[in-house]
C-alpha cells in the first residue's frame, strides 16, 4: 500500500514538474514567436552594402514598425540580396516603386531598415517584388565630397586671383590682352567655373549648415563624432579650407574692384559683354552670401558643445601669440 | 495510590476505543503488527515497552494523525480512518492527547496556551467563561501562578502539567499521554502520576498511557499491556502481567527495577 | 504487509525522492490555495503576521533600498554623462527601481529574512510536535500557521516593495541632488514622468508572487521539517535558497508576461 502510494507520488510529481517546464518554456519561448502568427509577406531588395544590417532588425515605414529582416545573403558579385518579413497589413501603403534605405535607430541604436516614397501611381507591393534601394550616404561619404569640392574651388580662384593681379599689373599687355582672344575665352571660362564653383560652395555651406545643425541636435552624430577622429580631422580641414577660400574670394574681389576703377583695363570688355557681367556679377553674389553664411556656420560650430573645445583651444594659443 | 478508588469507574461492557489487527509500518520499518485491544469506559491502560517499538505510533492512530495500513480503529464508535476532517476534528474534541516534550506553544504564555483550544474551537465565548475555563484547568494541575509566563520558563514537569492542562480544558472523554514522566526526576513523576488518576476520577475520563516507566505504569494502569515487537504481549493487572517467566517481561521488570 | 526490503524505485532513490518532493509541494500548494477561500479566515492571525513580518524586515529593506538608490545613480552617472545626458537620470532610475529593483530587492531581502524565520518557526513547532498537538486540538494547523503566514506575505511584500521603490528613489535623488542641485519635485517629476501605471501594477504583481513564493517555500519547508533541531536550522536554509531561486525564475517569467502586456 505504501509502496504503490509512493509510486504514484513520483510519477505524479514527474508530471508536474514536466508540465512546468513545458510552460516555463513555452512562456519564454511564445513571446517571441508572438509575431510569427501575424500574416507575412516576403519582399525582396538588393545592396551594395548593408552596413552591418542583421537578420531580425526592424523594419520601418513612415515609423511605424512592419516587419523584420528576414535573412541577408551575398547576391551576383558584390551585392546582398535582403529578404524582408512584412506584415501583410501594411502591404497597401508599400507601392512598387517605395524605396529602401538602411539608416540607424538613436545614438547607439541598432540599424534599420526604411522603407519611404512609393506613388499611388504604382500598384501595391507583392509577395517577392524587389523594392529599389536609394545609396544612403555616411557622413564619411559627405565629408569626402565636400573636401573635394574644396580642393576644386582653391584652385579655380587661386587661378583668378593670378589672372586678375595680372589684370591689375598687366598695364603693359593691355594691348596684348585685349587682342589676345585666348585669354579672354580664358578669363570667360574661368568666370564660368567660378560661378559653378561658388554654387558648389553654396550647396556645400548649405550641406556644412545641415550637417552642424545636425551636432547640435542632441544624438545623431554626436557618438560618432566623439569617438570617431578622423572625421573630427576632416571637419576640422574642411572648415579651414573654407576660410582660405573664403580669403582668396576676397582679394579677386578686390583686385576685380580695382581692375574694374583703371578704364584701361580690360575689365571695360568685360563690362560690355553683356553676358559675362551679368554672370561675373553672379559669381560675386553668390560668392558673398556663401561667405556669410560660411561665417555663420563657423559662428555655430564655435558654440557646438563637440567643437567647443577646438575653438576654446585655438583662442587660447592666439592669446598665447599675443 | 489508592487502588480502590480507581477500579470503581471502570464499566466493562462499553469500551470507547476498540482496535483490531492494526498493523502500520514506515517505508521498510514495520512498526505495528497486528495489534487488538479495547479500552473500556472509564479504564486506564499503561502501554509499556521498550523506546522505539511504536507504542506512540499506536495513539497518534488513535487520534487520526497517522493513518493505519491495515485494521480497523474504533473511537467513540466512529472509525478514525475513515472520518472527513470536520467530523475528525468533532472526534477530536472529545480526546485529549499530552505529549511527550508538552508540545506547548512557545510564542504564547501559559494563558494564551490554555485559552487557544478553547477560544479557536467554540465561538463566541466572552472573556469571562475563558478565565474561568483557564483557572478552573489551571487549578486542577495546581500551578494558579504560572498564569503569565512563558513555556520556556517553566520546568519539564510544570510544562507536563499545563501541557495536561490544555487538554483539560476542552473536557474530554478519552485521555492520551505520551510518555507522561520521561524525563522528570522521581518526585516530579510521582506528581503527575497522582495527577493522572485525579483526572480520571474528577474528569471521568478513560486513558491510554504511554511510557517505558514501569512505575508510571503500575500506579496509573487498570490494566498493563506490554508491548514487543509491534505487538501486545500480554495485556491484564500488573500482577498477571509480570507474574510471568517470561525472558522479555522479566527483562523489562530487571530494567526498571534493578538497574 | 510483508517484509518488503527490495523496494523498487522507479528511477533510483534520489530522483524517485526530488519528484516525490515535487508532488508533495504541489499538494501542499494546491491545499493552500484551497484552504485560503474557505472559513475561517483567522483575520487577527493575518494581521499579526503582516505587522511581524513588516516590522521585521522594514529596517533591512529601508537601509537596502536607500544603497541601491544611491549606489545605481552612481554608478549609472559616469555612462549617461559620456552623451552629456545625466538630465535622463531620475526617470532611468526611476524605470529601473520601480519595474525591477524594488521588488527583487525586497523579495530577496524577505527571503532572507521572513522566509528563513517562517522555515524555523514552522520547523521548531512542527519537531516538537506544536503542529500535532494544534491538530489534535481540532485546530487545522494549515489554516492556522500557513495559510496566514502565506496571506501575510503575500500582503505584506508588496507594500514593503512599494515602499523600497520610494525608499531607492529618494537615495537616488541625494545623489542627484548633491551633483546637479535639482528639486526633489523636479526629481520625481522625472521619474514619474517614465513610470506608467502598468510599471506600478507589474511590480505588484511581481510582489504579490515572491510573497507568494516565500510564504509558502518558508511554510513547505517548515512543515515538512524533520530529523529534530537540525531539521529546523535545515528547513529555515532550504526555504531561504529555495524561495531565492524561484524568484529569480519568477521574476524572468513575469517580466516576459509584463513584456507581452506592454507591447500589444
Amino acid at each position: 500500500m505504501n509502496k504503490t502510494s509512493n509510486k504514484r507520488a513520483v510519477i505524479v510529481g514527474l508530471f508536474i514538474f514536466i508540465g512546468l517546464l513545458f510552460l516555463i518554456a513555452g512562456i519564454l519561448i511564445v513571446g517571441n514567436l508572438r509575431n510569427t502568427f501575424k500574416d507575412k509577406m516576403k519582399v525582396v531588395s538588393l545592396f551594395d552594402d548593408v552596413n552591418g544590417l542583421q537578420k531580425g532588425n526592424n523594419i520601418w515605414f513612415s515609423g511605424v514598425k512592419i516587419g523584420t529582416v528576414f535573412n541577408l545573403q551575398f547576391y551576383g558579385e558584390s551585392q546582398v540580396k535582403v529578404i524582408l518579413n512584412i506584415e501583410t497589413s501594411a502591404q497597401q501603403y508599400i507601392r512598387k516603386d517605395s524605396k529602401v534605405k538602411i539608416t540607424s535607430d538613436g545614438i547607439i541604436g541598432k540599424k534599420i531598415l526604411v522603407i519611404y516614397g512609393g506613388t499611388s501611381k504604382s500598384n501595391e507591393v507583392q509577395e517577392g517584388d524587389t523594392l529599389e534601394v536609394e545609396k544612403s550616404f555616411t557622413s564619411e561619404d559627405m565629408i569626402n565630397t565636400l573636401q573635394e569640392n574644396n580642393k576644386n574651388i582653391l584652385a579655380i580662384t587661386t587661378d583668378f586671383k593670378v589672372i586678375s593681379k595680372k589684370l591689375v599689373a598687366g598695364e603693359g599687355t593691355i594691348g596684348k590682352f585685349l587682342n589676345d582672344n585666348s585669354v579672354y575665352s580664358n578669363i570667360n571660362a574661368a568666370t564660368i567655373s567660378l560661378q559653378n564653383a561658388s554654387e558648389k560652395a553654396q550647396k556645400l555651406i548649405g550641406s556644412l549648415a545641415a550637417f552642424s545643425e545636425g551636432l547640435n541636435k542632441k544624438g545623431t552624430l554626436a557618438n560618432e563624432l566623439t569617438t570617431d577622429t578622423i572625421i573630427f580631422n576632416s571637419i576640422k580641414t574642411t572648415v579651414l579650407q573654407l576660410q582660405s577660400i573664403a580669403d582668396t574670394a576676397a582679394v579677386f574681389i578686390a583686385n576685380l574692384k580695382q581692375t574694374a576703377s583703371n578704364p584701361n583695363s580690360p575689365i571695360g570688355v568685360l563690362l560690355h559683354d553683356k553676358e559675362s557681367g551679368a554672370r561675373l556679377k553672379e559669381t560675386i553674389k553668390n560668392l558673398e552670401s556663401s561667405s556669410k553664411k560660411l561665417d555663420e556656420d563657423l559662428e555655430a560650430a564655435q558654440h557646438n558643445f563637440l567643437l567647443r573645445g577646438y575653438f576654446k583651444k585655438k583662442a587660447k594659443s592666439s592669446n598665447a601669440d599675443k | 495510590m489508592d487502588k480502590s478508588r480507581l477500579q470503581h469507574i471502570i464499566n466493562t461492557d462499553e469500551s470507547v476505543i476498540s482496535i483490531k489487527g492494526l498493523y502500520k509500518s514506515f517505508e521498510d520499518l514495520e512498526v505495528l503488527k497486528g495489534i487488538d485491544f479495547n479500552l473500556f469506559k472509564g479504564e486506564n491502560i499503561a502501554v509499556l515497552g521498550k523506546s522505539g517499538t511504536g507504542k506512540s505510533v499506536l495513539i497518534k492512530i488513535i487520534v487520526g494523525l497517522l493513518k493505519p495500513d491495515e485494521g480497523e480503529v474504533y473511537v467513540l464508535g466512529q472509525q478514525v480512518d475513515k472520518l472527513n476532517r470536520k467530523e475528525l476534528d468533532a472526534l477530536r474534541l472529545r480526546i485529549g492527547f499530552s505529549f511527550q516534550h508538552s508540545a506547548l506553544y512557545d510564542s504564547m504564555n501559559v494563558y494564551q496556551n490554555l485559552a487557544f483550544p478553547l477560544t479557536m474551537n467554540i465561538k463566541n465565548l466572552s472573556k469571562k467563561e475563558v478565565n474561568n475555563a483557564v483557572d478552573e484547568v489551571l487549578d486542577a494541575v495546581g500551578l494558579m501562578d504560572k498564569l503569565n509566563q512563558m513555556p520556556s520558563d517553566l520546568s519539564g514537569g510544570q510544562k507536563k502539567r499545563i501541557g495536561i492542562a490544555r487538554t483539560l480544558i476542552l473536557k474530554p472523554e478519552i485521555m492520551l499521554y505520551d510518555e507522561p514522566t520521561s524525563g522528570l526526576d522521581p518526585i516530579t513523576s510521582t506528581e503527575v502520576i497522582a495527577l493522572i488518576n485525579e483526572v480520571q476520577q474528577q474528569y471521568n475520563t478513560s486513558s491510554i498511557i504511554i511510557t517505558h516507566d514501569l512505575t508510571c505504569a503500575k500506579n496509573t494502569g487498570n490494566r498493563i499491556a506490554m508491548m514487543l515487537d509491534g505487538q501486545f504481549l500480554r495485556i491484564g493487572k500488573f500482577e498477571e502481567v509480570f507474574d510471568s517467566n517470561d525472558e522479555e517481561v522479566k527483562g523489562f521488570f530487571n530494567y526498571n527495577f534493578i538497574q | 504487509m510483508i517484509n518488503n526490503n527490495t523496494k523498487k524505485y522507479i528511477f533510483s532513490r534520489g530522483i524517485d525522492d526530488y519528484f516525490t518532493g515535487v508532488h508533495k509541494a504541489y499538494k501542499f500548494t494546491s491545499l493552500f490555495f484551497k484552504e485560503v477561500i474557505k472559513k475561517p479566515f483567522h483575520i487577527r492571525e493575518v494581521i499579526n503576521q503582516c505587522f511581524e513580518i513588516g516590522i521585521r524586515a522594514l529596517p533591512l529593506i529601508t537601509l537596502t533600498g536607500f544603497i541601491v538608490g544611491i549606489v545605481f545613480t552612481k554608478q549609472s552617472r559616469p555612462s549617461l554623462e559620456d552623451f552629456g545626458a545625466t538630465s535622463w537620470l531620475p526617470s532611468l532610475i526611476g524605470i529601473a527601481i520601480v519595474r525591477a529593483l524594488g521588488p527583487l530587492v525586497t523579495a530577496l531581502i524577505c527571503a532572507g529574512k521572513v522566509g528563513s524565520s517562517i522555515g524555523a518557526e514552522l520547523g521548531s513547532m512542527k519537531v516538537t510536535e506544536q503542529i500535532d498537538a494544534m491538530e489534535v486540538s481540532a485546530i487545522n494547523p494549515f489554516k492556522y500557521l500557513v495559510v496566514t503566514r502565506v496571506l501575510a506575505t503575500s500582503i505584506t511584500i508588496p507594500i514593503l516593495a512599494l515602499y523600497c521603490s520610494c525608499v531607492g528613489l529618494f537615495g537616488s535623488y541625494i545623489n542627484v541632488h548633491t551633483e546637479e542641485t535639482s528639486s526633489i519635485i523636479s526629481f520625481y517629476q522625472d521619474a514619474f514622468s517614465t513610470i506608467s501605471f502598468l510599471d506600478i501594477f507589474t511590480g505588484v504583481v511581481k510582489s504579490i508572487a515572491y510573497g507568494l513564493t516565500i510564504g509558502l517555500v518558508g511554510c513547505y519547508k517548515g512543515y515538512n521539517a524533520t530529523q529534530g533541531t537540525r531539521g529546523v536550522g535545515k528547513a529555515a536554509n532550504q526555504a531561504v535558497v529555495l524561495s531565492m531561486f524561484l524568484i529569480f525564475i519568477e521574476e524572468v517569467i513575469i517580466v516576459q508576461v509584463s513584456n507581452w502586456i506592454r507591447y500589444f
